[in-house]
């Protein structure tokens, strides 16, 4: 090869580098935007009643439209938007969606149903969810099939799905809550224990009002429940079965009284207080044997325990430092830690089903408070404030807190109530007669 | 007798005397070839730079401030996007699917009377899938026009280019004219009365109107050619095509190319040029520099003209926070997402080019919902087109949006 040709393919190659080096900072970024700021509002959707696809589910279509929208409603994080609003009506549930007519109403989720009664009497429901905005449907349709005694249920499942796929996080909707049911006057008030649909719904007695119940608390499959009576004239831990209502007591030490009960997340092991004097500690039963174990011994009144989600560690009230506070100790026993730090006294602490956060009592300056923190006592935050707010209880999936709020005077009367865990969405809970203690059950 | 002894003696003369100058003329001749050049003036001195040709097209890619792909937009008319969503005539014109029959349920055992019997989930294989209508071709849209071919030389699409106006012909007069000198005023010697006008004169009469006219067109200022010619060139000329793919050795080794006419031919014992590693190498690098060879050239990402300004760049984050709903009770709310889309010059976001291009401090689900509440705000918000300066559309025809609910979620 000449040396001419040599030089010309050098001075050809360094002129392609430079012009590749001249071409790389041609490669223009992108605008960049940081949105630190956002609305906090209620998403709109649209449920229009679920399409009759049967002569006999002409009944259903407009009844399981409104549980899913209470449902939804109910959760502060949605807002239905009316149906006299609707610019079009679907009439099949496979016809195309009119996106542009749900965009014109400002729907972003739109849940389209059908229903349908076998000869059977065999009612099948099936959804799809669309997200309007965006032109596409999030996630599969579903189907449930039941009986007509079921469809509230259906709905609860429906709404729950349809939750799940906005949020991410999964549905509360199909669940139970246990609670002590109060009648009569306050010095004479009856008690029993009572199980209802999340929603206040579906209200069934589990134990007659012959004596007093307290503290009843669903096992983590919701077929059993702990409670305390005093049936036999003594406070005794019972373990009832949601199923047929029976009940046995929890043999322990007689001569004691035993309370607080709480089911670890296996199920098969107790967690609750033994008094004795002046001294209340904390011991853990295995249901099957009957063994018991202690887990504190302090001369101080310790109480109120709850597992951890992977039943690793046990929150607890204790006031051995002088004021009631929460501590936080091994599930077989051992040193606690305490968690709280504020003013006041702490007390009936739970832990989330997420792990992440316990939420509690608080009683400062003369009222009372449902509080969520840290696992380790930090963020803590006051959700509510009443004259007496107490007892919370988790949704199943960790993102609502049910608890008792009594009303002040000699007419005074509990009621259950329920927050959204950002402290947004305060609802009373709808029940024949007065209601404290509740425990939600798990989803179904 | 011989000639000369017929020639008179004047004409002997006159012949002699031509001889001479002849002799004379030619021994000058003779001598200034042979000792002229020694007397040569030196010429003036005067460099020599070697001069490359180059094209505007190379030039343009060396600095890089011009792509081809950003002079299409002036030679060429922008190929539309795909439509997001059809309209809805074309959604109702598109046929629903076939229904398909679903198997007969299967009957639930009844529960316990204490708990209502549970509903079976199933998911719905065999319900029909309604059509998606971000998905269906509208029969009556068409479709978007192809891009034209990476090799295709776009610059010839010569006759979609809005030529500049050119200035009409016009006389060389002033706007407005020179308001002419006041007239000498000369003084009468006699004085008059006033004249009192008469309350009975006939009124004026009205002058007839006369219709509005343009005014005479003119130009303040004389515009040479060589300043101004008006041309219908593009001001850009596209990225050169790229160079084929090298042939074979074989066939390019006797043959000389037409680009070097003056390179000498290689002697027979040299390897031929395209056989040599470096020359391959060259002819990649330049291929990938200039954009040619047989990959398509990349997207257009060269921004050019003048930034976004601070108020035009909060108008676009105000706008879309305006959209972007936060549950500060969820996992979500702890997640930080990047998402990167594409943006139509009337300033509407090309809906399928949303992407996630990153997160942190979530898990996926949570990452999932955050990416999802950030393109409901992104789409919800643009209603028609964000409001953004079309003379910086090469500014945020790319945007990044961080959605950091760290705020929000306090």
């Amino acid at each position: 090869m000449s040396v001419n040709h040599r030089v010309t393919q050098v001075l050809t190659a360094l002129t392609a580098a430079l012009a590749l080096l001249l071409a790389l900072p041609a490669q223009a970024a992108p605008l960049r935007i940081e949105i630190t700021e956002g609305v906090v509002e209620p998403l709109p959707f649209a449920v229009p009643d679920f399409i009759p696809e049967t002569a006999a589910a002409g009944e259903w279509g407009g009844k399981l439209a409104q549980v899913v929208a209470d449902d939804l409603n109910g959760t502060g994080l949605f807002i239905q938007t009316p149906q006299d609003a609707f610019i079009s009506r679907p009439t099949s549930f496979a016809a195309p969606v009119q996106y542009n007519d749900w965009k014109a109403i400002n729907v972003q989720a739109l849940i389209m149903g059908a229903v349908s009664v076998a000869d059977n009497g065999q009612l099948t429901v099936k959804f799809r969810v669309y997200d309007v905005f965006s032109g596409q449907e999030l996630g599969k349709g579903l189907q449930f099939q039941g009986t007509t005694e079921g469809w509230r249920r259906m709905a609860h499942k429906v709404a729950d799905a349809v939750y799940s796929r906005i949020t991410g996080e999964s549905g509360y909707f199909d669940s139970r809550v246990v609670y002590v049911s109060e009648t009569g006057p306050k010095d004479d008030r009856k008690k029993r224990l009572a199980i209802m649909d999340y929603d206040g719904a579906n209200v069934q007695y589990l134990t007659d009002s012959s004596s007093i119940v307290l503290a009843p608390r669903f096992s983590p499959t919701g077929d059993r429940v702990l409670y305390t009576s005093y049936a036999t004239g003594f406070p005794r831990i019972h373990v009832l079965d949601v199923g047929n209502t029976q009940s046995r007591i929890l043999e322990s030490q007689t001569g004691v009284m035993s309370f607080a009960p709480r089911f670890a997340p296996n199920g098969q092991t107790a967690v609750f207080s033994i008094s004795e004097g002046s001294n209340t500690d904390i011991f853990t039963m295995d249901l099957a044997s009957g063994a018991t174990t202690r887990l504190t011994n302090t001369p101080a009144i310790e109480t109120a325990p709850s597992y951890s989600p992977d039943g690793s560690r046990i929150v607890f009230e204790s006031d051995r430092s002088g004021s009631q506070q929460l501590y936080i100790m091994p599930a077989g026993g051992g040193e606690a830690e305490r968690i709280s730090f504020g003013p006041g006294r702490y007390g009936t602490p739970v832990w989330s089903p997420r792990g992440d956060l316990i939420a509690f009592t608080k009683q400062h300056k003369g009222r009372f408070h449902i509080g969520v923190m840290r696992t380790d006592g930090s963020e803590e935050r006051l959700l509510t404030a009443s004259f007496l707010d107490e007892g919370p209880t988790w949704a199943p999936n960790g993102r609502v807190i049910m608890f008792t709020r009594e009303t002040q005077g000699a007419s005074g009367q509990a009621s259950l109530y329920s927050v959204d865990v950002s402290g947004r969405s305060l609802r009373r809970v709808r029940t024949p007669d007065a209601a404290s203690d509740p425990s939600w059950g798990p989803l179904q | 007798m011989s000639a000369d002894q017929d020639i008179p003696e004047a004409g002997r003369r006159r012949l002699h005397f031509g001889y001479y100058v002849s002799g004379a003329a030619h021994v000058g001749l003779i001598g200034w070839l042979l000792i002229g050049p020694l007397f040569e003036v030196e010429p003036l001195p005067f460099d020599v730079t070697s001069v490359t040709t180059i094209s505007e097209a190379d030039y343009a890619a060396l600095t890089g401030q011009d792509t081809p792909e950003d002079a299409t937009p002036e030679v060429a008319p922008a190929v539309p996007d795909a439509p997001e969503e059809p309209a809805p005539p074309a959604a109702e014109d598109t046929p629903p699917p076939a229904p398909v029959e679903e198997p007969p349920a299967p009957v639930t055992p009844p529960e316990p009377v204490e708990e209502p019997p549970a509903p079976a989930p199933e998911t719905l294989p065999d319900v029909p899938e309604p059509p998606a209508p971000v998905l269906s071709e509208p029969d009556d849209i068409p479709p978007p026009e192809p891009a034209p071919p990476a090799d295709e030389d776009v610059a010839v699409v010569l006759p979609e280019v809005s030529q500049r106006p050119q200035p009409r012909p016009a006389p060389r007069v002033a706007p407005e004219p020179v308001a002419p000198p006041e007239p000498e005023v000369a003084i009468e010697d006699t004085t008059r009365d006033a004249v009192v006008a008469e309350e009975d004169s006939p009124t004026p009469e009205p002058q007839e109107e006369q219709e509005a006219t343009a005014e005479e067109e003119a130009t303040s200022e004389i515009v040479t050619e060589a300043a101004e010619t008006p041309s219908g060139a593009p001001e850009r000329s596209v990225r050169p095509r790229g160079r084929p793919p090298a042939p074979p050795a074989v066939a390019e080794a006797p043959q000389e190319s037409p680009e070097t006419p003056r390179q000498a031919p290689a002697p027979a014992d040299d390897p031929a040029p395209a056989a040599d590693g470096t020359a391959d190498a060259v002819a990649d690098a330049l291929a990938e520099a200039l954009g040619g060879g047989d990959t398509p050239a990349p997207a257009p990402t060269a921004a050019s003209g003048p930034p976004l300004t601070a108020g035009e760049r909060e108008n676009l984050r105000l706008a879309v926070q305006d959209c972007w709903v936060v549950d500060v009770g969820s996992a979500a709310a702890r997640v930080t997402v990047v998402v990167s889309m594409e943006m139509e010059q009337s300033g509407r976001v090309i809906t399928s080019s949303i992407r996630l291009t990153g997160s942190e401090g979530g898990d996926a689900r949570a990452t999932e919902v955050a990416f999802q509440a950030a393109r409901r705000a992104i789409i919800r918000c643009q209603k028609d087109g964000y409001e953004l300066p079309v003379d910086k559309y090469d500014q945020w025809r790319q945007i990044e949006m961080t959605f950091n609910p760290e705020k929000v979620s306090r």
